[in-house]
């Protein structure tokens, strides 16, 4: 493994040297090693819309309705299927999505309702839950007999929420590694010193350990082990997938300005990479004022971006084995307040999935006409985790201890959306 | 069992001496004798005031030939405030890592210092406890409200944690079912629960992130509870929901304390509920508040509790050398709960002082051997100051150093950037190197992120400038010729020991073979802030 990957710098070096990397497709080399390095394991894209998305104004428009507060609905590639007028790139591509209309809670609080979606749970002093990502990273991860590849297995981008969660009771090593946003490179990951020095540190560091070692063994040995690859990561190749400069100019502009564009073409390049989960967080979905026009304006930050990856992880043959989620922490209230924004409405709201085995083109449940009962097919917080469970082609049941002893499944007796695949 | 004084340091002492004589006759294996005298000084600095001693008091540590010295620096560190801060932080940790509700993450620094203060006055434990259950008010003003805080007033949420954090018992295993493995019978959960269901948080408008305020809402039924597919949430006394139709509205619960049957009528106000129910659980003659206190400080000085999940105890599990809890829990509850006296009583026992053995070694049954344990977070933040000679009360403020202002930089760095980065608070660290204190310890494990932040971050890369006059390096080489002494004292300000003759000639090897002594020096005071040496406390 080793020596594959100093020879591939040592060919991208000479490359980049020749000025030849773009004409030949880099982004071409690095998708076949990627799929080599996961073995064709599954990954996931989660675009978390912070502060509940309205159902109404993003894809389930209510045309013939008060409560539809005016939105336009427009038609998108699958006949039938509409979605609210601010999302003209996500209709083109309609037929790779499938949205669930009928998603279905009681959590109405940011805190509670967040870390609900994050961890399929409700938040509980004996246990800490494991967010979705920790649960796919540490899952593809035993699927292939441990950690996979030089970079975290799980990755964060965007401002972090409240109660989003971490590893919890998996164990740190699963935490995700969280970037504040996609253009800097992550924290303490630029190297302060020349890498021979660097090197010999480390060998220093481990000399003047051994006798400590002689007490604690593991310890040691753990602690030697981690800076390693701590050391291995921003030392390899894989940094380079947080450089979106690296990328055609061509691809950024299709992906678009902003900051949640960037984090989306990160993710694809860090899923290309290895890493098996990242969270992309769109912040300002809390439009309890000026809810038509505040999300207007986010959309126009989430539509092209969320369509590019769908269409460009399809282009690079990653689709089927990425499953692509957006969601919130619930939706909005059926009547527009009086200052013309929309409340938290955990009763009925909607989630949005993409590739990962998932048959897009298709509508999953209803509401009534004023967009307040699921009349059709409701869907709970933990059938979404089965259905990503089961995309992901990860067991539910598999158990986790808490503290107390008492062991949790990954997922809490959910049953998957059977009809999505 | 001999009635023991608390107060007097001689009476601690011969507490010690019983101890070891019960642990003797306890299981297990020979014990691997005392640790020696440098290993001693750092463990209780790091354990009382939250970082390795100094080259200074090692120095007059090792040169005291008096046969008390140990009594009397354990003396000397529970005196300094910094023992107060360092224990509030460990209590700030146990109740807030298992917050349901992030909002509640602003409560960290009040309930610091609420700990810190009440700690450092000498309250007794029971004291503090009934403070913390029968809080109100501003939140941000009073952080004796943070139990209530972290789980958002929620009734379920305030029993349990009550009854993990000061009795050691997880009676909410039984909110949905009878235990399965203890005796405690779901009604009894929610009869504890019935002390709380009065408790009300406030969000005041306008007041900003931290605006709550805790109240007893004892008339109107707390609206702001209301759901509509739980009518009877919100109502004035704690009902235990069907399980078999939860749309049925479920019994409504009498007050009653699982230990003792003692119990209030419904209606009884909120304050006198939960006065009543903070007296019976710091009662004296409820061995299970003393136990949980005493479980908890035993496994964090001593390497493991005699239950082994330090908040994970009760009448139903078995605990290992019970005679040594028994006979400290009571003690502890005869001082009136005194907390400094307690921290004084098992320090001074052969089970603290022994040599430490890894926490896989067969050689600690039976309390045998110390266990070495990875620091938390504000022992590490507080141990790194140290070594690279910043005071706390710089970092933070932003902008450069004074000595800075005044210095000329050979190197082309933007130093200032640089110091500013330096002020990183503790409590940033914390998001990276913090953990629930409550969990076994042997499943806390290192992050790639901690490992970059102590290698690779600009801060402390500028903190072992070796090239520069306000680093502790840099006035270390101007002001010895010496490297044989540079290397000695990094030594005392990271590991608070003497090198070995091998580890002196493996430093001394690589500066020799360096660019330059003060590049040959930083790579030395790096490999020992990185060292798993300097991370762990023996």
């Amino acid at each position: 493994m080793r020596s594959h990957f100093c020879t591939r710098r040592h060919l991208l070096r000479m490359l980049s040297a020749a000025g030849v990397s773009g004409a030949l497709g880099w982004g071409n080399t690095v998708s076949l090693h990627a799929a080599d390095l996961r073995k064709r394991g599954k990954a996931c894209i989660l675009l978390w819309m912070q502060g509940g998305p309205s159902q109404f104004e993003t894809f389930s428009p209510l045309k013939e309705h008060a409560n539809g507060g005016g939105t336009q609905a427009i038609a998108t590639n699958v006949a039938g299927m509409q979605f609210a007028e601010y999302w003209p790139q996500a209709a083109r591509i309609a037929d790779r999505l499938a949205v669930i209309r009928s998603m279905t809670s009681k959590e109405g609080s940011h805190p509670r309702a967040s870390y609900f979606m994050h961890t399929g749970y409700l938040p509980n002093p004996s246990a800490r839950h494991p967010t979705l990502g920790s649960i796919v990273a540490s899952q593809c991860a035993s699927h292939l007999g441990g950690m996979t590849g030089d970079l975290p297995p799980v990755v964060r981008i965007g401002s972090r929420g409240r109660n989003d969660s971490g590893a919890g009771i998996l164990g740190m090593q699963w935490d995700p590694f969280e970037l504040r946003d996609a253009e800097h490179n992550p924290a303490n990951t630029q190297p302060m010193v020349e890498t021979d020095r660097h090197l010999r540190r480390l060998d220093l560091m481990e000399r003047l350990d051994r006798g400590f070692a002689k007490e604690l063994p593991q310890e040691v040995a753990d602690h030697t082990a981690l800076y390693k690859r701590a050391t291995r990561m921003i030392l390899s190749d894989g940094m380079r997938a947080f450089d979106l400069q690296d990328e055609p100019q061509s691809v950024r502009a299709e992906y678009g300005e902003g900051g949640f564009a960037s984090g989306c073409l990160l993710a694809r390049r860090l899923i290309e990479s290895g890493v098996s989960f990242v969270e992309v967080v769109s912040n300002g979905w809390d439009t309890h004022q000026d809810n038509a026009a505040q999300v207007e304006k986010l959309a126009g930050g989430v539509d092209r971006p969320f369509a590019t990856l769908v269409r460009d992880l399809e282009r690079r043959g990653m689709l089927d084995d990425t499953l692509v989620i957006w969601i919130g922490e619930f939706g909005r209230t059926p009547q527009v307040n009086p200052r013309g924004g929309r409340d938290h409405f955990p009763r009925s709201f909607n989630a949005v999935l993409a590739g990962g085995g998932v048959k897009g083109g298709q509508v999953i449940g209803r509401t009534d006409t004023a967009g307040i009962e699921v009349t059709d097919r409701p869907v709970m917080v933990p059938d979404l985790f089965a259905t990503f469970c089961k995309s992901l082609a990860i067991d539910p049941t598999v158990e986790n201890m808490a503290p107390s002893g008492r062991p949790i499944k990954l997922v809490d007796s959910g049953k998957a959306v059977d009809e999505l695949f | 069992m001999a009635h023991l004084q608390w107060i007097p340091c001689r009476f601690v002492a011969l507490l010690g001496i019983a101890l070891a004589f019960h642990a003797g006759m306890a299981s297990g294996a020979a014990p691997v004798g005392i640790c020696d005298d440098a290993t001693f000084l750092r463990r209780i600095s790091q354990d009382l005031v939250g970082r390795q001693p100094s080259p200074l008091e090692i120095d007059a540590f090792l040169a005291d030939a008096s046969p008390t010295k140990r009594a009397t620096a354990i003396h000397r560190l529970l005196a300094d405030p910094e023992w107060a801060s360092t224990w509030a932080r460990y209590f700030r940790d146990v109740i807030l890592y298992r917050r349901t509700d992030d909002r509640a993450a602003f409560m960290a620094k009040p309930l610091e210092t609420f700990l810190a203060d009440r700690l450092h006055a000498d309250q007794p434990w029971s004291h503090i406890a009934c403070q913390m259950i029968t809080a109100t008010g501003a939140a941000s003003e009073h952080g004796e409200t943070a139990i209530i805080m972290a789980q958002m007033g929620e009734t379920s949420d305030i029993a349990a944690e009550v009854s993990r954090i000061f009795m050691g018992i997880q009676i909410q295993c039984a909110q949905c079912h009878d235990h399965f493995t203890d005796r405690w019978k779901r009604q009894q959960f929610h009869q504890f629960a019935a002390f709380f269901p009065r408790v009300e948080i406030d969000r005041s408008p306008g007041q900003g992130a931290d605006g709550y305020t805790v109240v007893s809402r004892d008339h109107d039924p707390r609206r702001s509870k209301k759901k509509p597919d739980n009518p009877r949430r919100g109502d004035l006394e704690h009902t235990m929901p069907d399980l078999n139709d939860p749309s049925q509205p479920g019994t409504v619960m009498q007050p009653l304390f699982f230990l003792t049957g003692q119990s209030l009528p419904l209606g009884t106000s909120d304050m006198d509920r939960r006065q009543a129910i903070a007296k019976w659980i710091t009662a004296r003659d409820n061995p299970w508040f003393a136990r949980a206190m005493i479980n908890r400080l035993w496994a964090e000085l001593v390497g493991d509790g005699f239950y082994r999940g330090v908040d994970d105890m009760g009448p139903d599990r078995t605990a290992q050398s019970p005679e040594i809890l028994d006979e400290l829990s009571q003690a502890f509850a005869d001082s009136g709960h005194d907390v400094r006296a307690t921290f004084r009583a098992i320090m001074a026992s052969n089970e603290y002082q022994h040599a430490s053995r890894s926490r896989v070694s067969h050689e600690r049954e039976g309390f045998a051997a110390n266990c070495p344990q990875r620091l938390r977070s504000d022992q590490l933040f507080t141990q790194i100051l140290a070594a690279v000679g910043v005071d706390e009360s710089q970092v933070g403020n932003s902008g450069p150093g004074k000595s800075e202002k005044k210095q000329q930089s050979k190197k082309p760095r933007d130093t200032h950037a640089g110091r500013r980065q330096l002020n990183v608070p503790r409590a940033m660290f914390t998001q990276v190197f913090g953990y629930d204190p409550s969990l076994p310890r042997e499943e806390i494990v290192g992050s790639i992120p901690q490992a970059l932040l102590l290698m690779n971050s600009q801060p402390l890369s500028i903190a072992i400038d070796g090239d520069r006059r306000f680093t502790a390096l840099g006035q270390l080489l101007a002001a010895n010729k010496s490297n044989r002494d540079v290397a000695e004292q990094l030594y005392l300000r990271t590991l608070a020991r003497s090198p070995t003759a091998d580890e002196m000639k493996t430093c001394l090897d690589h500066v020799r073979l360096s660019v330059s002594r003060e590049e040959g020096f930083e790579d030395v005071f790096w490999a020992l802030l990185n060292s798993a040496e300097f991370v762990y406390r023996k």
